[in-house]
């Protein structure tokens, strides 16, 4: 979906800063995989007369925080959706330049997201705010995900850097 | 202070359009223009506030779990193979007339929709499969293009759908519901692709040529190619229809099935799990930030005032039911010549639909006496279909089509323009088939109503 | 107008609670303040979030006024959530919302700090639906899997040798007509909008109304926003929450019970009222819920077993019937 190219080789920081991010996503899907094993089995211990209560619970904070996990990913691949439309036809330095703008709107919003949802945690924690069955504490769910934006504000800024030079070679 | 909120929410959608023509992600436009919009007119703190849980709160809406589980049902399905398969039967049938192979190409964009929930995978999978084919019969590069990019629609039409699940969230309609009722409008696309193709290779002699059948046992033999999808349709959306389980352990299921028959074939390596698991990441994330964008915009639109005064415009202004229903679906149309389906049905949709329930007579209208003439529970489904078409219309038109972006890439050969033109028949095919749903409601609710 | 509140609920615009509840209740507030405020109510949730937000978004004033269920953020209101209890409430909605004011200030208002409750009420109270199975006694219900509406919800359920399901509303019809669940508890008011009747057969309470405990709803103000007020106005909210109007939504509340069970026999469902001694089978299968909510809240610092005891007593003091 992305003109310009994902990797651009950048400097060892940047690649190793890559690494770091699709590892983190797999670790999501390993997630994801967990909440799907959960669901088979709630479907085959319901047929032979196990059902569990807490499939519905365990899929909504899995998945979510599974999604969260793949945001740095989806920056760092630059597969968030643009219209490329009006831009088709411009020079790869323009292209550099969009993407480095797109980069900074992510690392801004990253910031800002990290900061509240710290906040977040903290009023979960404090509030003692419990999934429904299982009473699983909400705040726990927030670890992996406050993880998952710094490494979303790491993903903002390998874009960036990426970016810039790409700009300033393109010329 | 007050602020004429149409005036505000159409600035907000001026400067949302700007942001994108620039090529800010559109997820990031929108969290800009939202929150931005929302700290103009009630200060920064509401926005900074809600920022605590509202991407939590977003991410872990029960019925969404579902749409990672399709995406990576579908990225396996890719990877063991299933499209080609698909391909091969669905040539095997069709392959020997005029034109056969780009049918062959549109029924198994078809088949593959039955087991992918998303219209770009469709697109690409079936494009990398079957473009190389066409190429081989000597199809003219317009009708090889164009048959590829229209069938990819077909990814999002047959369910399962993750654009129909985003639509059953945000009008509170059920999953299961949707998806029965977009069954037989996909079947009724595939048979108007199939006989747009027909006439197309009678009016351009040459474009499509046939080629001879095969043995009887090439025949057979391609045609067991069909099974592997007919059984994780029939257990994962059969199992739906039926009742036996959720979608989202449907999904589940799907996924586990999918793995487990690439895995008895040999054809899933732990590499080929790992690139399913990333692609999965890379939409997944994508799909959810989106969310996350469109719910601060809607968040600024209603503080704005802006969705309140629409509907009081529309109700106040005598415009018969059908002439609102015709104006909405142009207006998706349209913007859809610069946005993702996913995107439009997010911003548009938490607007669009007040507004008809409002002409319809109120959510729980009944049949008699609505202004559709059918219950509100009903102009749910019906709607929702009919907004889903429009929308996936908007993957094949110029100047942003995603579908033909995917495959002119995957064809270096073809140009673009080629291609947009390629599909145009098959977008006069789309606005037949959007008419005929429009007078004939009973197309899509005849099977939820059965089936119930 | 001096004073604007936005109030935030997740329900449509079409609901009884908000047509026979927030509208009334949001014109009083303004007609008592001889003009000097306005309420704009916000539906389905349009300012944002979901339902389980609520509580955070009055706490920091994203939004003035909310109308929430307690349930929707299990563990933060622990006290309130005795009149949840089945035994505590019973049958009178009147009753458990006239006790939850006279207790407010010396046992609940610890539940709601950072915010001004404007007031506490219930609903008629969590009954049986049966897609198949005629329920007349605990055992009937062994095995059965169920839709379930709050954590205490889902303790009697357990409680009943039932197994509980959460699921979002909407896709309960789903559920129950292909046996996803077997049955729901929740109270009748629920069978008009989503027309339970057409998947059930059997509507299940005790005698004389009698109901396997209740959900309790607040209706509540950012704390600062409430301070803020002149005390003429916050008269003007205090007088729209009086008693009087307690009664009258105890009374709304039963009102949109009783219609949506008498559609429910119109349209052929079996009404079960069980007997004196069924529904006493029912009461002591439910005894160790109160033991079970006891040791959950006493880790919050609250003295359940003296809560349980001084919510039933209060109850029955404003009993109606
Ligand atoms: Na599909
Ligand atoms: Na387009």
């Amino acid at each position: 979906m992305n003109p310009v190219p994902a990797t651009t080789g950048g400097a060892g920081l940047c690649s190793l800063a890559r690494r770091a991010i699709t590892g983190w996503a797999l670790l999501g899907g390993v997630l994801l995989l967990a909440v799907v094993l959960v669901n088979v089995w709630t479907v085959i211990g319901g047929m032979i007369g196990f059902p569990f209560a807490g499939d519905f619970e365990l899929s909504e904070i899995g998945v979510a925080v599974a999604a969260f996990m793949f945001l740095p990913y989806c920056q760092v691949q630059g597969e968030n959706v643009t219209a490329d439309v009006f831009t088709s036809n411009a020079s790869p330095r323009w292209l550099y330049i969009f993407t480095a703008i797109g980069g900074a709107l992510a690392f801004v919003f990253g910031c800002l997201l990290i900061w509240r949802m710290y906040f977040g945690m903290l009023d979960q924690k404090a509030y003692n705010l419990t999934s429904a069955i299982l009473q699983f504490p909400v705040w726990v769910a927030f670890i992996p995900i406050l993880i998952s934006i710094a490494f979303l504000i790491l993903a903002a800024l390998v874009t960036l850097v990426e970016s810039v030079s790409g700009a300033k070679n393109a010329s | 202070m007050p602020v004429d909120p149409i005036a505000l929410g159409l600035i907000g959608l001026a400067v949302l359009i700007a942001l994108i023509v620039i090529r800010v992600p559109i997820a990031y436009a929108m969290i800009l223009v939202g929150a931005g919009g929302t700290a103009l007119i009630n200060g920064p703190q509401i926005f900074l506030s809600q920022l605590k849980t509202l991407a939590y709160g977003q991410f872990s809406i029960y019925d969404l779990s579902v749409v990672p589980m399709f995406v990576l049902m579908g990225a396996l399905a890719t990877k063991t193979g299933l499209s080609r398969d698909l391909f091969r039967a669905a040539n095997a049938w069709f392959g020997w007339m005029r034109g056969g192979t780009a049918m062959a190409a549109i029924s198994a964009c078809a088949g593959f929709g039955a087991v992918c929930g998303s219209s770009l995978a469709t697109a690409s999978t079936m494009g990398k499969v079957a473009l190389p084919e066409l190429e081989r019969y000597k199809y003219s590069p317009a009708l090889a293009t164009g048959s590829v990019a229209a069938g990819g629609v077909l990814g999002i039409l047959i369910p399962p759908s993750v654009v129909l699940i985003i639509y059953a969230v945000i009008v509170e309609a059920n999953i299961v519901t949707m998806f029965m009722a977009a069954f037989l409008p996909g079947i009724l696309a595939v048979i108007l692709f199939l006989l747009t193709i027909a006439v197309y290779v009678r009016l351009f002699p040459g474009s499509g040529p046939a080629h001879g059948a095969g043995s009887r046992a090439e025949f057979i033999d391609a045609t067991k190619g069909v099974i592997p999808v007919l059984v994780v349709f029939g257990i994962v959306i059969g199992g739906i229809y039926a009742g036996l389980y959720n979608p989202t352990p449907a999904a589940a299921i799907g996924v586990f099935v999918v793995w487990l028959f690439g895995t008895v074939r040999g054809q899933l390596s732990l590499n080929d799990i790992k690139g399913s698991i990333l692609e999965t990441a890379g939409t997944t994330g994508m799909i959810y930030l989106i969310l996350l964008g469109a719910e601060l915009l809607k968040i600024f639109m209603s503080r704005a005032g802006v969705p309140q005064a629409a509907a009081e415009w529309v109700a106040t202004s005598g415009y018969a039911p059908m002439t609102v229903m015709v104006i909405l679906l142009i207006a998706l149309i349209l913007l859809g010549c610069l946005m993702d389906s996913l995107s439009m049905i997010l911003l548009v949709v938490p607007f669009f639909w007040p507004v008809l329930v409002e002409v319809n007579g109120g959510i729980y209208q009944g049949a008699e006496g609505a202004g559709f003439g059918m219950s509100t529970d009903e102009l749910k489904i019906w709607f929702g279909i009919l907004a889903l078409i429009v929308v996936e219309l908007g993957l094949i038109t110029p100047p942003v089509g995603m579908n033909v972006f995917v495959i002119s890439a995957l064809s270096p050969n073809t140009s673009m323009a080629q291609t947009f033109k390629g599909v145009m028949p098959f977008f006069l095919a789309e606005l037949l088939r959007v008419g005929l749903l429009l007078a004939f409601p009973v197309v899509v609710l005849w099977l939820p109503r059965i089936l119930q | 107008q001096d004073y604007t509140f936005k109030l935030h609920h997740f329900l449509s615009a079409q609901a009884p609670a908000h047509t026979q509840m927030l509208e009334p209740w949001a014109r009083q507030v303004e007609e008592n303040s001889g003009g000097q405020v306005k309420i704009e109510i916000f539906p389905n949730m349009t300012l944002g979030g979901r339902p389980p937000e609520l509580v955070q978004q009055v706490r920091d004033g994203v939004v003035d006024i909310v109308w929430t269920l307690n349930g929707y953020t299990p563990g933060q209101f622990p006290r309130s959530e005795v009149f949840e209890l089945p035994g505590v409430y019973v049958n009178d909605p009147v009753a458990s919302n006239l006790a939850m004011r006279e207790l407010y200030d010396s046992d609940l208002a610890e539940d709601f700090k950072g915010m001004e409750v404007m007031f506490l009420h219930v609903h008629a109270g969590q009954a049986i639906h049966m897609a198949e199975k005629e329920v007349r006694s605990p055992a009937d219900l062994e095995g059965s899997k169920m839709r379930i509406p709050t954590r205490t919800g889902a303790w009697v359920i357990e409680a009943l040798g039932a197994s509980p399901v959460a699921m979002p509303v909407p896709e309960l019809p789903q559920a129950l007509s292909k046996g996803v669940v077997d049955g729901a508890f929740i109270p009748w008011e629920i069978i008009p909008p989503l027309k339970i009747f057409e998947q059930t057969k059997y509507q299940i309470e005790g005698a004389n109304e009698e109901r396997f405990g209740t959900s309790v709803f607040q209706v509540s103000m950012n704390q600062g926003k409430w301070d803020n007020l002149p005390e003429d106005v916050q008269q003007a909210f205090r007088d729209a929450s009086d008693e009087e109007w307690l009664v009258e939504m105890g009374e709304v509340w039963r009102g949109a019970d009783d219609f949506g069970i008498n559609m429910a026999v119109e349209n052929g469902n079996e009404h079960i009222v069980l007997t004196d001694e069924e529904t006493a089978a029912f009461r002591d299968a439910l005894a160790p819920v109160h033991d079970r909510w006891v040791e959950d809240v006493t880790g919050s610092g609250v003295d359940g077993a003296a809560l349980i005891e001084k919510a039933i007593a209060t109850t029955q003091e404003h009993a109606t019937k």
